[in-house]
């Protein structure tokens, strides 16, 4: 059963890139009906380019992460540059319950799309408008994506080796996921709230600070001590040993993290270290940490000859907190994930069927429902402005000759 | 901050560490009223760091993190191996919303002697949100794991550092509060599908390691569409048709985010080189892929030249895209961030004052109101116990000395 069986939601999704589009999908996953809003010459930037290859491959379409956080949609295009389209939007919007939007500050009110113009026309839609660094503030005109707000939030600063050098960017754009899952939560908050008020409202969500909050040990601990932490890399600034080792194979590591006396003993039992009990270098938890670089070498040597899987089962058998560092292929063969089956199969048009991150939250009554595609430019055109706005066909020819809609890119 | 969104709403929080008082602060923070059991002895994290002598963990009653997870929240202490604290758990879930809890999978049955659907079937209108490090069940439910490994066996770690060197994990817990994140929108879902669909609660099972993966869809999903897995460039966030990258400046380092024609060309522009633009090697995405390490290699002597906020002004003047990176010290004297009053001061009974990351959503129809502290150990037990549920003063001295609470 979905979660919106009885009273169907209805998501207008103008957003584009990462964060925006999570928070439309989440609803989907829901039931929600998501409509997304694509213009033909200005389509989601996450497809790609037209440039990155030949016409007929529909290189837009082949985007892994636009087809990923768009699944379960339905696409449609409109040019909002053009009066009739914005007419169209309007219209769209009166319908729904939840807008989202993640355009740079101040595009909405020049589209005359401005909440207040839009909850004039429907009282009870929730707008969620996602500025990276504000809608307002003396930076608030900075340009934002994943890496650039994870940055500002302080992650990039404390994300380097433990013996120096640059700092590096994560890989997944942190600021993006993070920022869309604190927007979906709002937009629930609001549609909660609404059934005792009666009335939607605006949410400004700036990523910057919804990414913040997962940096408050690092911000209170330099309030308290007055010290700036540094980056710990591997290691963790109390206990040792705490590291990223190199396994038998090419490019094959382990992370080892041991926080307790028996961890200790059960590690050196495994890799059969029991000598090293008795070194006065590690006698002990604190000498074990000033001796750190000793430390590390000793389990260097260890771990180079071992086969990284099966060292990880022992380790993890005698109670060591121990795994691989997983590469995306061993990400999807990981065994706890498939017995939980986590990964979705989803067919998509012209990319064909690829697994998918399903649902994190598992649902006892009403699981989510990730297995739909993304749609293709303009795909629901008709579907929706026949359904939804009850447009006849000759309506929508003539948005289609005056180039308001369409499934040709543009761009 | 403080709204009153969800001032319907009561919660059950049996929950320690972070992930598990991260979800449950999002809803405290929006105004559900979250009641935060903890054994008479305290949940972990109040002994855990940051404290002013940065000694790190054993403080008496609280250590920083503790105090900023568990702004406006209740406090009551219960010793759950005691049948009469059993009774009084219950007795609370009488009309609450959500109960949420983060023990070992199995461990909440065997502490109140009932299992999720039991608690379900006699509560019908509560949802049990359960955050564990693997799930409820497979293979590895059981297993150890901390934010190191978590980080590794999710994928974080590989695609981050050198080539050459060890792959980099991702600093602190931010894992965990990913999948309290997670934990706190099922809670929110749950909420709705009770309210508009099932009539009842349900039990929402929330795995961090799969709210880890959730965020690697460049590298699992990215994988399968072209065939290759994401290997560590250093500097370079990866390789692609952009560059994305971490830069030496005069005083720091900058982070460049040059993904667009458009930016490429205010690069150019802003590095006084247009004639760039038209140059055979960078004039298309693809070929700026193709020849990287050149443009980079023009790029980087510039960056060395100058201030790092001088470069985030040049960008900010043309759209591209280009950030200063902040220490933590900075993060929190950031002008733009003082001028939207992000940061709140919040007077904490045992540490003073500090200054916490503000609610990061702003609701249109709310002046929220300024953020309680986190309790004291068993803070609300009298508000809770003796005028919640009736129990008088002798009866509360009675179960404190029987340590029930």
């Amino acid at each position: 059963m979905s979660m919106t069986t009885h009273e169907r939601l209805r998501v207008v999704d103008l957003s584009m890139g990462w964060a925006g589009p999570l928070v439309g999908a989440m609803l989907s996953e829901m039931g929600a009906e998501v409509i997304k809003i694509e213009d033909t010459r200005h389509f989601d930037w996450w497809r790609g380019s037209l440039s990155m290859g030949a016409p007929e491959e529909h290189p837009i379409e082949r985007s892994a992460v636009f087809n990923s956080v768009n699944r379960g949609k339905l696409g449609v295009t409109l040019n909002l540059a053009d009066p009739r389209g914005v007419e169209v939007l309007k219209r769209l919007a009166v319908t729904a319950d939840v807008l989202i939007e993640n355009y740079s500050v101040g595009v909405m009110e020049r589209l005359g799309l401005s909440y207040r113009v839009l909850s004039a026309l429907n009282p009870r839609l929730v707008m969620i408008s996602m500025p990276s660094f504000g809608a307002e503030g003396p930076e608030s005109d900075a340009r934002g994506y994943g890496n650039t707000v994870e940055a500002m939030a302080g992650v990039t600063g404390l994300t380097g080796y433990h013996d120096g050098g640059q700092p590096y960017t994560l890989s997944n754009a942190l600021g993006d996921p993070v920022g869309g899952l604190n927007g979906m939560f709002a937009v629930m908050v609001a549609l909660h709230e609404r059934e005792r008020t009666g009335r939607g409202q605006w949410i400004e969500l700036a990523q910057v600070e919804a990414a913040i909050p997962l940096m408050a040990e690092a911000l209170l601990d330099y309030q308290l001590t007055g010290k700036i932490p540094p980056p710990h890399g591997n290691r963790h600034p109390r206990h040792a040993p705490h590291g990223i080792y190199r396994c038998a194979g090419e490019d094959n590591w382990i992370a080892v993290g041991v926080e307790s006396e028996a961890q200790w003993r059960a590690l050196l039992g495994v890799l059969g270290l029991e000598r090293l009990a008795a070194d006065p270098r590690f006698a002990t938890a604190e000498a074990r940490k000033r001796n750190e670089d000793a430390l590390d070498d000793a389990l260097s040597h260890a771990f180079a000859s071992r086969e990284t899987e099966e060292v990880a089962r022992r380790l993890i058998r005698a109670g060591v907190p121990a795994g691989q560092v997983n590469s995306a292929p061993a990400v999807m063969a990981d065994e706890q994930l498939q017995a939980r089956g986590y990964f979705v199969p989803v067919e998509r048009a012209i990319v064909g069927t690829h697994l998918y991150p399903g649902a994190v939250a598992r649902f006892s009554q009403t699981p989510l429902e990730t297995d739909r595609p993304a749609p293709l430019l303009g795909e629901h055109n008709r579907v929706v402005l026949r359904e939804v706005l009850g447009m006849s066909d000759a309506e929508m020819e003539a948005l289609e000759s005056a180039g308001i809609i369409g499934t040709r890119p543009l761009g | 901050m403080r709204y009153n969104s969800l001032s319907d709403i009561r919660v059950i929080d049996l929950t320690h560490h972070i992930a598990g008082p991260y979800a449950t602060r999002m809803l405290a923070e929006m105004g559900a009223e979250v009641i935060k059991v903890e054994p008479p002895w305290g949940e972990g994290a109040r002994r855990r760091g940051p404290t002013r002598d940065g000694t790190g963990d054993a403080c008496a009653d609280r250590g920083a993190l503790f105090a900023f997870l568990n702004t406006n929240k209740l406090g009551v202490t219960l010793d759950l191996r005691r049948a009469r604290a059993r009774e009084m758990l219950l007795a609370m879930l009488e009309g609450a919303d959500l109960l949420f809890e983060n023990f070992a999978p199995g461990t909440l049955q065997k502490l109140v002697g009932l299992s999720p659907n039991d608690i379900l079937a006699r509560f019908p209108r509560l949802s049990i949100v359960s955050i564990s490090n693997f799930g409820q069940d497979g293979p590895d439910r059981d297993a150890p794991i901390n934010d190191l490994v978590l980080f590794a066996r999710g994928g974080w770690t590989y695609p981050v550092g050198e080539p050459t060197r060890e792959p980099l994990t991702p600093p602190g817990s931010l894992a965990q509060y990913v999948g309290g994140l997670f934990a706190a929108i099922g809670a929110m879902q749950a909420l709705y599908a009770r309210n508009f669909v099932l009539g009842c609660g349900q039990h929402v099972d929330v795995s961090l390691l799969e709210a880890t993966v959730a965020t690697m869809i460049y590298e699992t999903v990215g994988f399968q569409y072209s065939g290759v897995a994401r290997v560590r460039v250093g500097k370079r966030y990866a390789v692609g048709p952009f560059l994305i990258v971490t830069l030496a400046c005069r005083d720091g380092y900058a982070g460049l985010h040059c993904v667009t024609d458009k930016q490429f060309e205010s690069l150019c522009e802003m590095m006084g080189r247009p004639e760039l633009v038209s140059d055979e090697r960078f004039r298309t995405a693809l070929l700026r892929m193709v020849n990287n390490d050149a443009l980079l290699a023009i790029v980087e002597p510039f960056f060395l030249e100058h201030d790092r906020m001088f470069l985030y002004r040049e960008g900010r003047k043309r759209k591209l895209p280009l950030v200063p990176i902040p220490s933590i010290a900075e993060v929190l004297e950031w002008e733009q961030l003082k001028a939207r009053g992000y940061f709140e001061t919040v007077r904490d009974p045992v540490l003073g004052e500090i200054r916490i990351p503000g609610a990061p959503l702003r609701l249109s129809s709310h002046r929220p109101e300024p953020t309680r502290p986190a309790p004291l150990l068993g803070e609300h037990n009298r508000l809770i116990f003796g005028e919640r549920f009736g129990l008088d003063g002798a009866e509360l001295s009675r179960l404190r000395q029987a340590g029930v609470i």
